[in-house]
């Protein structure tokens, strides 16, 4: 594939991609009230309108397909009004409609991966086709015949290609073929004219609309935007036409429509054109449905572009850079030799830099945020489905979905909170409504998915009203498993929550379709981990479990202290900092082996002096010379020994050079490096492995 | 005089340009007493103003950091790397910045030389092999002087 078509079928995916989510959230959204509104069925229709031009652009024949037939569909509900359907056909409608939704995205994601697309599509389509037949039927009953009046073409819709179109006034014509041109090729009047020239050359007997296109440049807008129509007086014609028509240049794509009878339902439309029948027909200015080619979302989403993300990244880098020389050039030496007034105005000067800089920096920063809704939203169609599946009846509360996270995080915390939210549907609810009555609760289950901020950390909790979690329950199950490693009665509450967190540790004996096999928990703690989370979680008995995630804000940027060892400046995440302090010789105390160790707040920490273990030349080689730093990670506590404090600042964390990566620096307490305001470089310790690697050991 | 030196030339000519791709560009530079050279496919720039942030648990031949406009780039002093005795600081003393397979690093030499077109054929191999760690060639140019070929992908990979 070359470079053109490469980005072609990244703008595909992305506006493929947004138009589902689109769908989606207006799904979810209407199942919820029970009903579409009419506004929503004419997004669904201009939805599948998009994806079928689209697809059949890019010849991904099953999409177009199963697209075309939903559009079909809501050619029919929206021409009707939504309301002629009753209740359970609309409840039918919206099951057929998250299953084709699910069959669009299984064909985007073979898309994606480069797979081939599944050719047969026949049986989905045959469905909605039924589907579509089922409500006519019974809209015909209702309305008396009102549907009746549509005609014999038209009750034939799903094998007519799209009737949907603003057909040219043409009372002898029983056929038309609706021609596109392709895109951005200049002169579309002219070149439709000489396309139809060539066709009559040929003793094809026709009329075409707009009539005007060889004289009137005006035309070329109508037909970039809606085609030019040919009208047939008979099949035969039309068939031949349909022959030439293949062997045409710069043709997108052709329709044969068969000629309506006037339509009752758009009476509008049919008087203007039957008053100005017989004249040249207008190039339809009314209201119609242009079928757009951009997505056509609401009005928000027209001031949004996409944006690589390397671009970004790439920013972000030069935006450090520029922060980092701005300071180089206002420290600089020489700036000393200057004499006094011009010294002043440098410095005036200099720090309306520093704001800019600061400025440009904060909004660099905000770039990479995205809200956290894109990820919520999912999960409403989650619950939506268990729902369904399990027979429970929960409903899902979203708080603080505008809440911004780094795009990495984001997509490193869907599958935990997808996860999360799938245990509280499959455990944490009760199993009927009776169970939750005989209790006092409300029979309907809630779930409440939120999102907060802190100064530097988002919160997400995931928390259901459901049964809870026996800790006793929990234990038993994990001497079963083997998973204890203390005497059952010393462990706290927590700590027994804590268990099922643990590789291995499934709660359900038997494994559903939902929730995993025991590999859950576990792996969501570790996924969380990986972005520098942590998961807690509590659990009242009888009244419901709450799981909280802490992340920080973004990966790339850190709370540190800066200590010096020697000449070299480590930098110690304030996370893991408990508190720093000087002792004198009396308080060290030596084990038999002659480990250095110190007492605080009833506790013995052993002592690391970073100086030894680095193996860094140091003047200051005496405990009570330097600081020691208390820090201290999930499980383990213990005390640094550097040389000095230097104080606290947000670094950007770099990763470290592939050059390196042999030596393993990870596993020996060196989490990465940054640069640092004056252009130095310092290094990241990361507590865990430094504790492993200097202490695990003895 | 002329009409035999032409055609001469041509025969000359004619194998270079068939096979252009033994010829490559290259950069020699001088550390201790021996002159090195590298493709300049692996040449990124040539930068002469910095300071090393030292790294500790890592051999001594890895000077440590340099700060290169926002990316953090490892130094090698190609001296000690070689097994001789560190590099010693001079006014020509610079670090060539190389770009060896996607990975970034810079290299401490004495003085940077010139950029010559080395023809890949006329490169014999150094008959120590054994012995030699990073070089893997060597070339004799019309003045008589010898050049030696650092192998990139040894320099790529760091080793205890």
């Amino acid at each position: 594939m070359d470079n053109g078509m490469e980005g072609m079928l990244d703008t595909y995916l992305f506006e493929t991609n947004s138009l589902l989510d689109q769908l989606d959230e207006m799904l979810v959204k209407d199942e919820k009230i029970g009903d579409f509104s009419s506004d929503d069925v004419n997004e669904i229709f201009r939805i599948m309108h998009t994806i079928k031009g689209s697809s059949a652009m890019m010849e991904f024949g099953s999409l177009a397909s199963i697209a075309h037939h939903i559009e079909d569909l809501f050619f029919y509900i929206r021409d009707k009004g939504i309301d002629s359907l009753d209740p359970e056909h609309k409840k039918e409608l919206f099951n057929l409609m998250f299953r084709s939704e699910d069959s669009l995205r299984g064909q985007v994601e073979k898309v994606e991966n480069g797979e081939a697309l599944d050719t047969d599509m026949d049986s989905f389509a045959a469905e909605i086709n039924q589907f579509l037949k089922k409500i006519s039927g019974a809209a015909s009953e209702e309305t008396g015949g009102a549907a009746s009046q549509t005609g014999g073409g038209q009750e034939s819709a799903p094998d007519s290609l799209t009737p949907a179109e603003n057909l040219p006034a043409d009372d002898k014509a029983i056929c038309y073929l609706h021609v596109f041109l392709d895109e951005g090729i200049g002169m579309e009047n002219l070149r439709a004219f000489m396309i139809i020239n060539s066709m009559k050359e040929c003793e094809v007997d026709f009329r075409y609309y707009p009539s005007d296109m060889d004289s009137n440049p005006d035309t070329c807008a109508v037909i970039i935007e809606e085609g030019f129509y040919l009208s047939f007086d008979n099949a035969e014609m039309a068939a031949k036409a349909e022959d030439l028509l293949k062997s045409q240049g710069h043709i997108r794509s052709y329709e044969l429509i068969m000629a309506p009878e006037p339509e009752p339902e758009a009476p509008k439309s049919t008087d203007a054109k039957s008053s100005s029948a017989g004249t040249t027909p207008a190039p339809a200015p009314e209201r119609k449905e242009t079928p757009q080619k951009a997505p056509a979302g609401t009005p928000v989403k027209q001031n949004l572009i996409s944006v690589n993300l390397t671009k970004l990244n790439d920013l972000m880098d030069i935006v450090g850079e520029i922060v980092i020389t701005e300071s180089m050039v206002t420290s600089c030496p020489e700036l000393d030799q200057l004499n006094r007034d011009s010294y002043d105005n440098f410095m005036k000067s200099a720090r309306q830099l520093r704001k800019l800089t600061d400025d440009l920096q904060d909004l660099a920063m905000s770039l990479r945020m995205v809200p956290i809704s894109g990820v919520f939203q999912k999960m409403n169609r989650i619950v939506r489905d268990m729902k369904q599946k399990l027979g429970k009846d929960v409903r899902l509360t979203l708080i603080g979905e505008d809440t911004e996270v780094d795009k990495t995080i984001v997509d490193s915390i869907q599958d935990p909170i997808m996860h999360m939210v799938r245990n509280s549907m499959d455990h944490g609810i009760e199993d009927t409504a009776d169970e939750r009555i005989a209790v006092g609760k409300n029979p309907q289950g809630e779930i409440v998915l939120s999102a907060t901020h802190t100064s530097n950390e988002v919160i997400i909790s995931i928390a259901d009203d459901g049964k809870g979690m026996n800790p006793d329950k929990i234990l038993a199950k994990a001497r079963e498993k083997g998973l204890l490693v203390k005497p059952e009665n010393e462990y706290t509450k927590k700590e027994a929550l804590g268990l099922i967190m643990l590789p291995g540790f499934s709660t359900n004996q038997t494994v559903t379709e939902f929730s995993g096999r025991g590999v859950g928990m576990d792996v969501v703690k570790k996924n969380v981990e990986s972005v520098g989370g942590v998961v807690s979680l509590t659990s009242e008995e009888g009244q419901g479990t709450t799981f909280s995630i802490k992340i920080p804000l973004t990966l790339s940027i850190m709370d540190g202290m800066k200590v010096t060892v020697g000449r070299s400046i480590f930098t110690i995440p304030i996370a893991n900092i408990r508190q720093s302090f000087k002792i004198t010789a009396d308080e060290i105390i030596y084990d038999e082996n002659g480990n250095e160790m110190v007492e605080r707040i009833g506790g013995f920490y052993p002592i690391v002096r970073l100086h030894q273990f680095y193996n860094i030349d140091t003047e200051v080689t005496h405990l009570e010379e330097g600081i020691l730093i208390w820090v201290e990670t999930s499980d383990h506590s213990f005390c640094l020994f550097v040389d000095d404090l230097i104080g606290e600042q947000q670094v950007v964390v770099k990763p470290f050079p592939a050059f390196l990566n042999c030596f393993e620096l990870k596993n020996y307490g060196i989490g990465g490096c940054s640069i640092l305001g004056d252009g130095n470089i310092c290094i990241i310790l990361d507590i865990p492995s430094l504790h492993t690697a200097t202490l695990e050991g003895f | 005089m002329s009409e035999q030196t032409t055609p001469k030339e041509e025969i000359l000519e004619t194998p270079e340009i068939d096979e252009m791709s033994t010829v490559e560009r290259c950069l020699t530079f001088q550390s201790g007493d021996l002159i090195l050279y590298i493709s300049t496919r692996h040449v990124i720039e040539i930068i002469n103003n910095y300071s090393i942030t030292n790294l500790p648990l890592v051999p001594p031949y890895i000077k440590g950091f340099i700060n290169l406009r926002g990316q953090v780039l490892p130094v090698v002093d190609i001296q000690m790397r070689m097994g001789k005795s560190e590099t010693e600081s001079g006014n020509e003393t610079c670090i060539i910045v190389l770009d060896i397979d996607s990975v970034s690093l810079g290299i401490i030499v004495d003085s940077v030389r010139q950029v010559i077109d080395i023809d890949l054929k006329n490169v014999r191999p150094i008959p120590l092999k054994r012995q030699q760690t990073l070089l893997d060639g060597m070339v004799t140019m019309e003045d008589g002087s010898v050049f030696m070929s650092v192998d990139c992908q040894a320099l790529a990979k760091a080793q205890y």
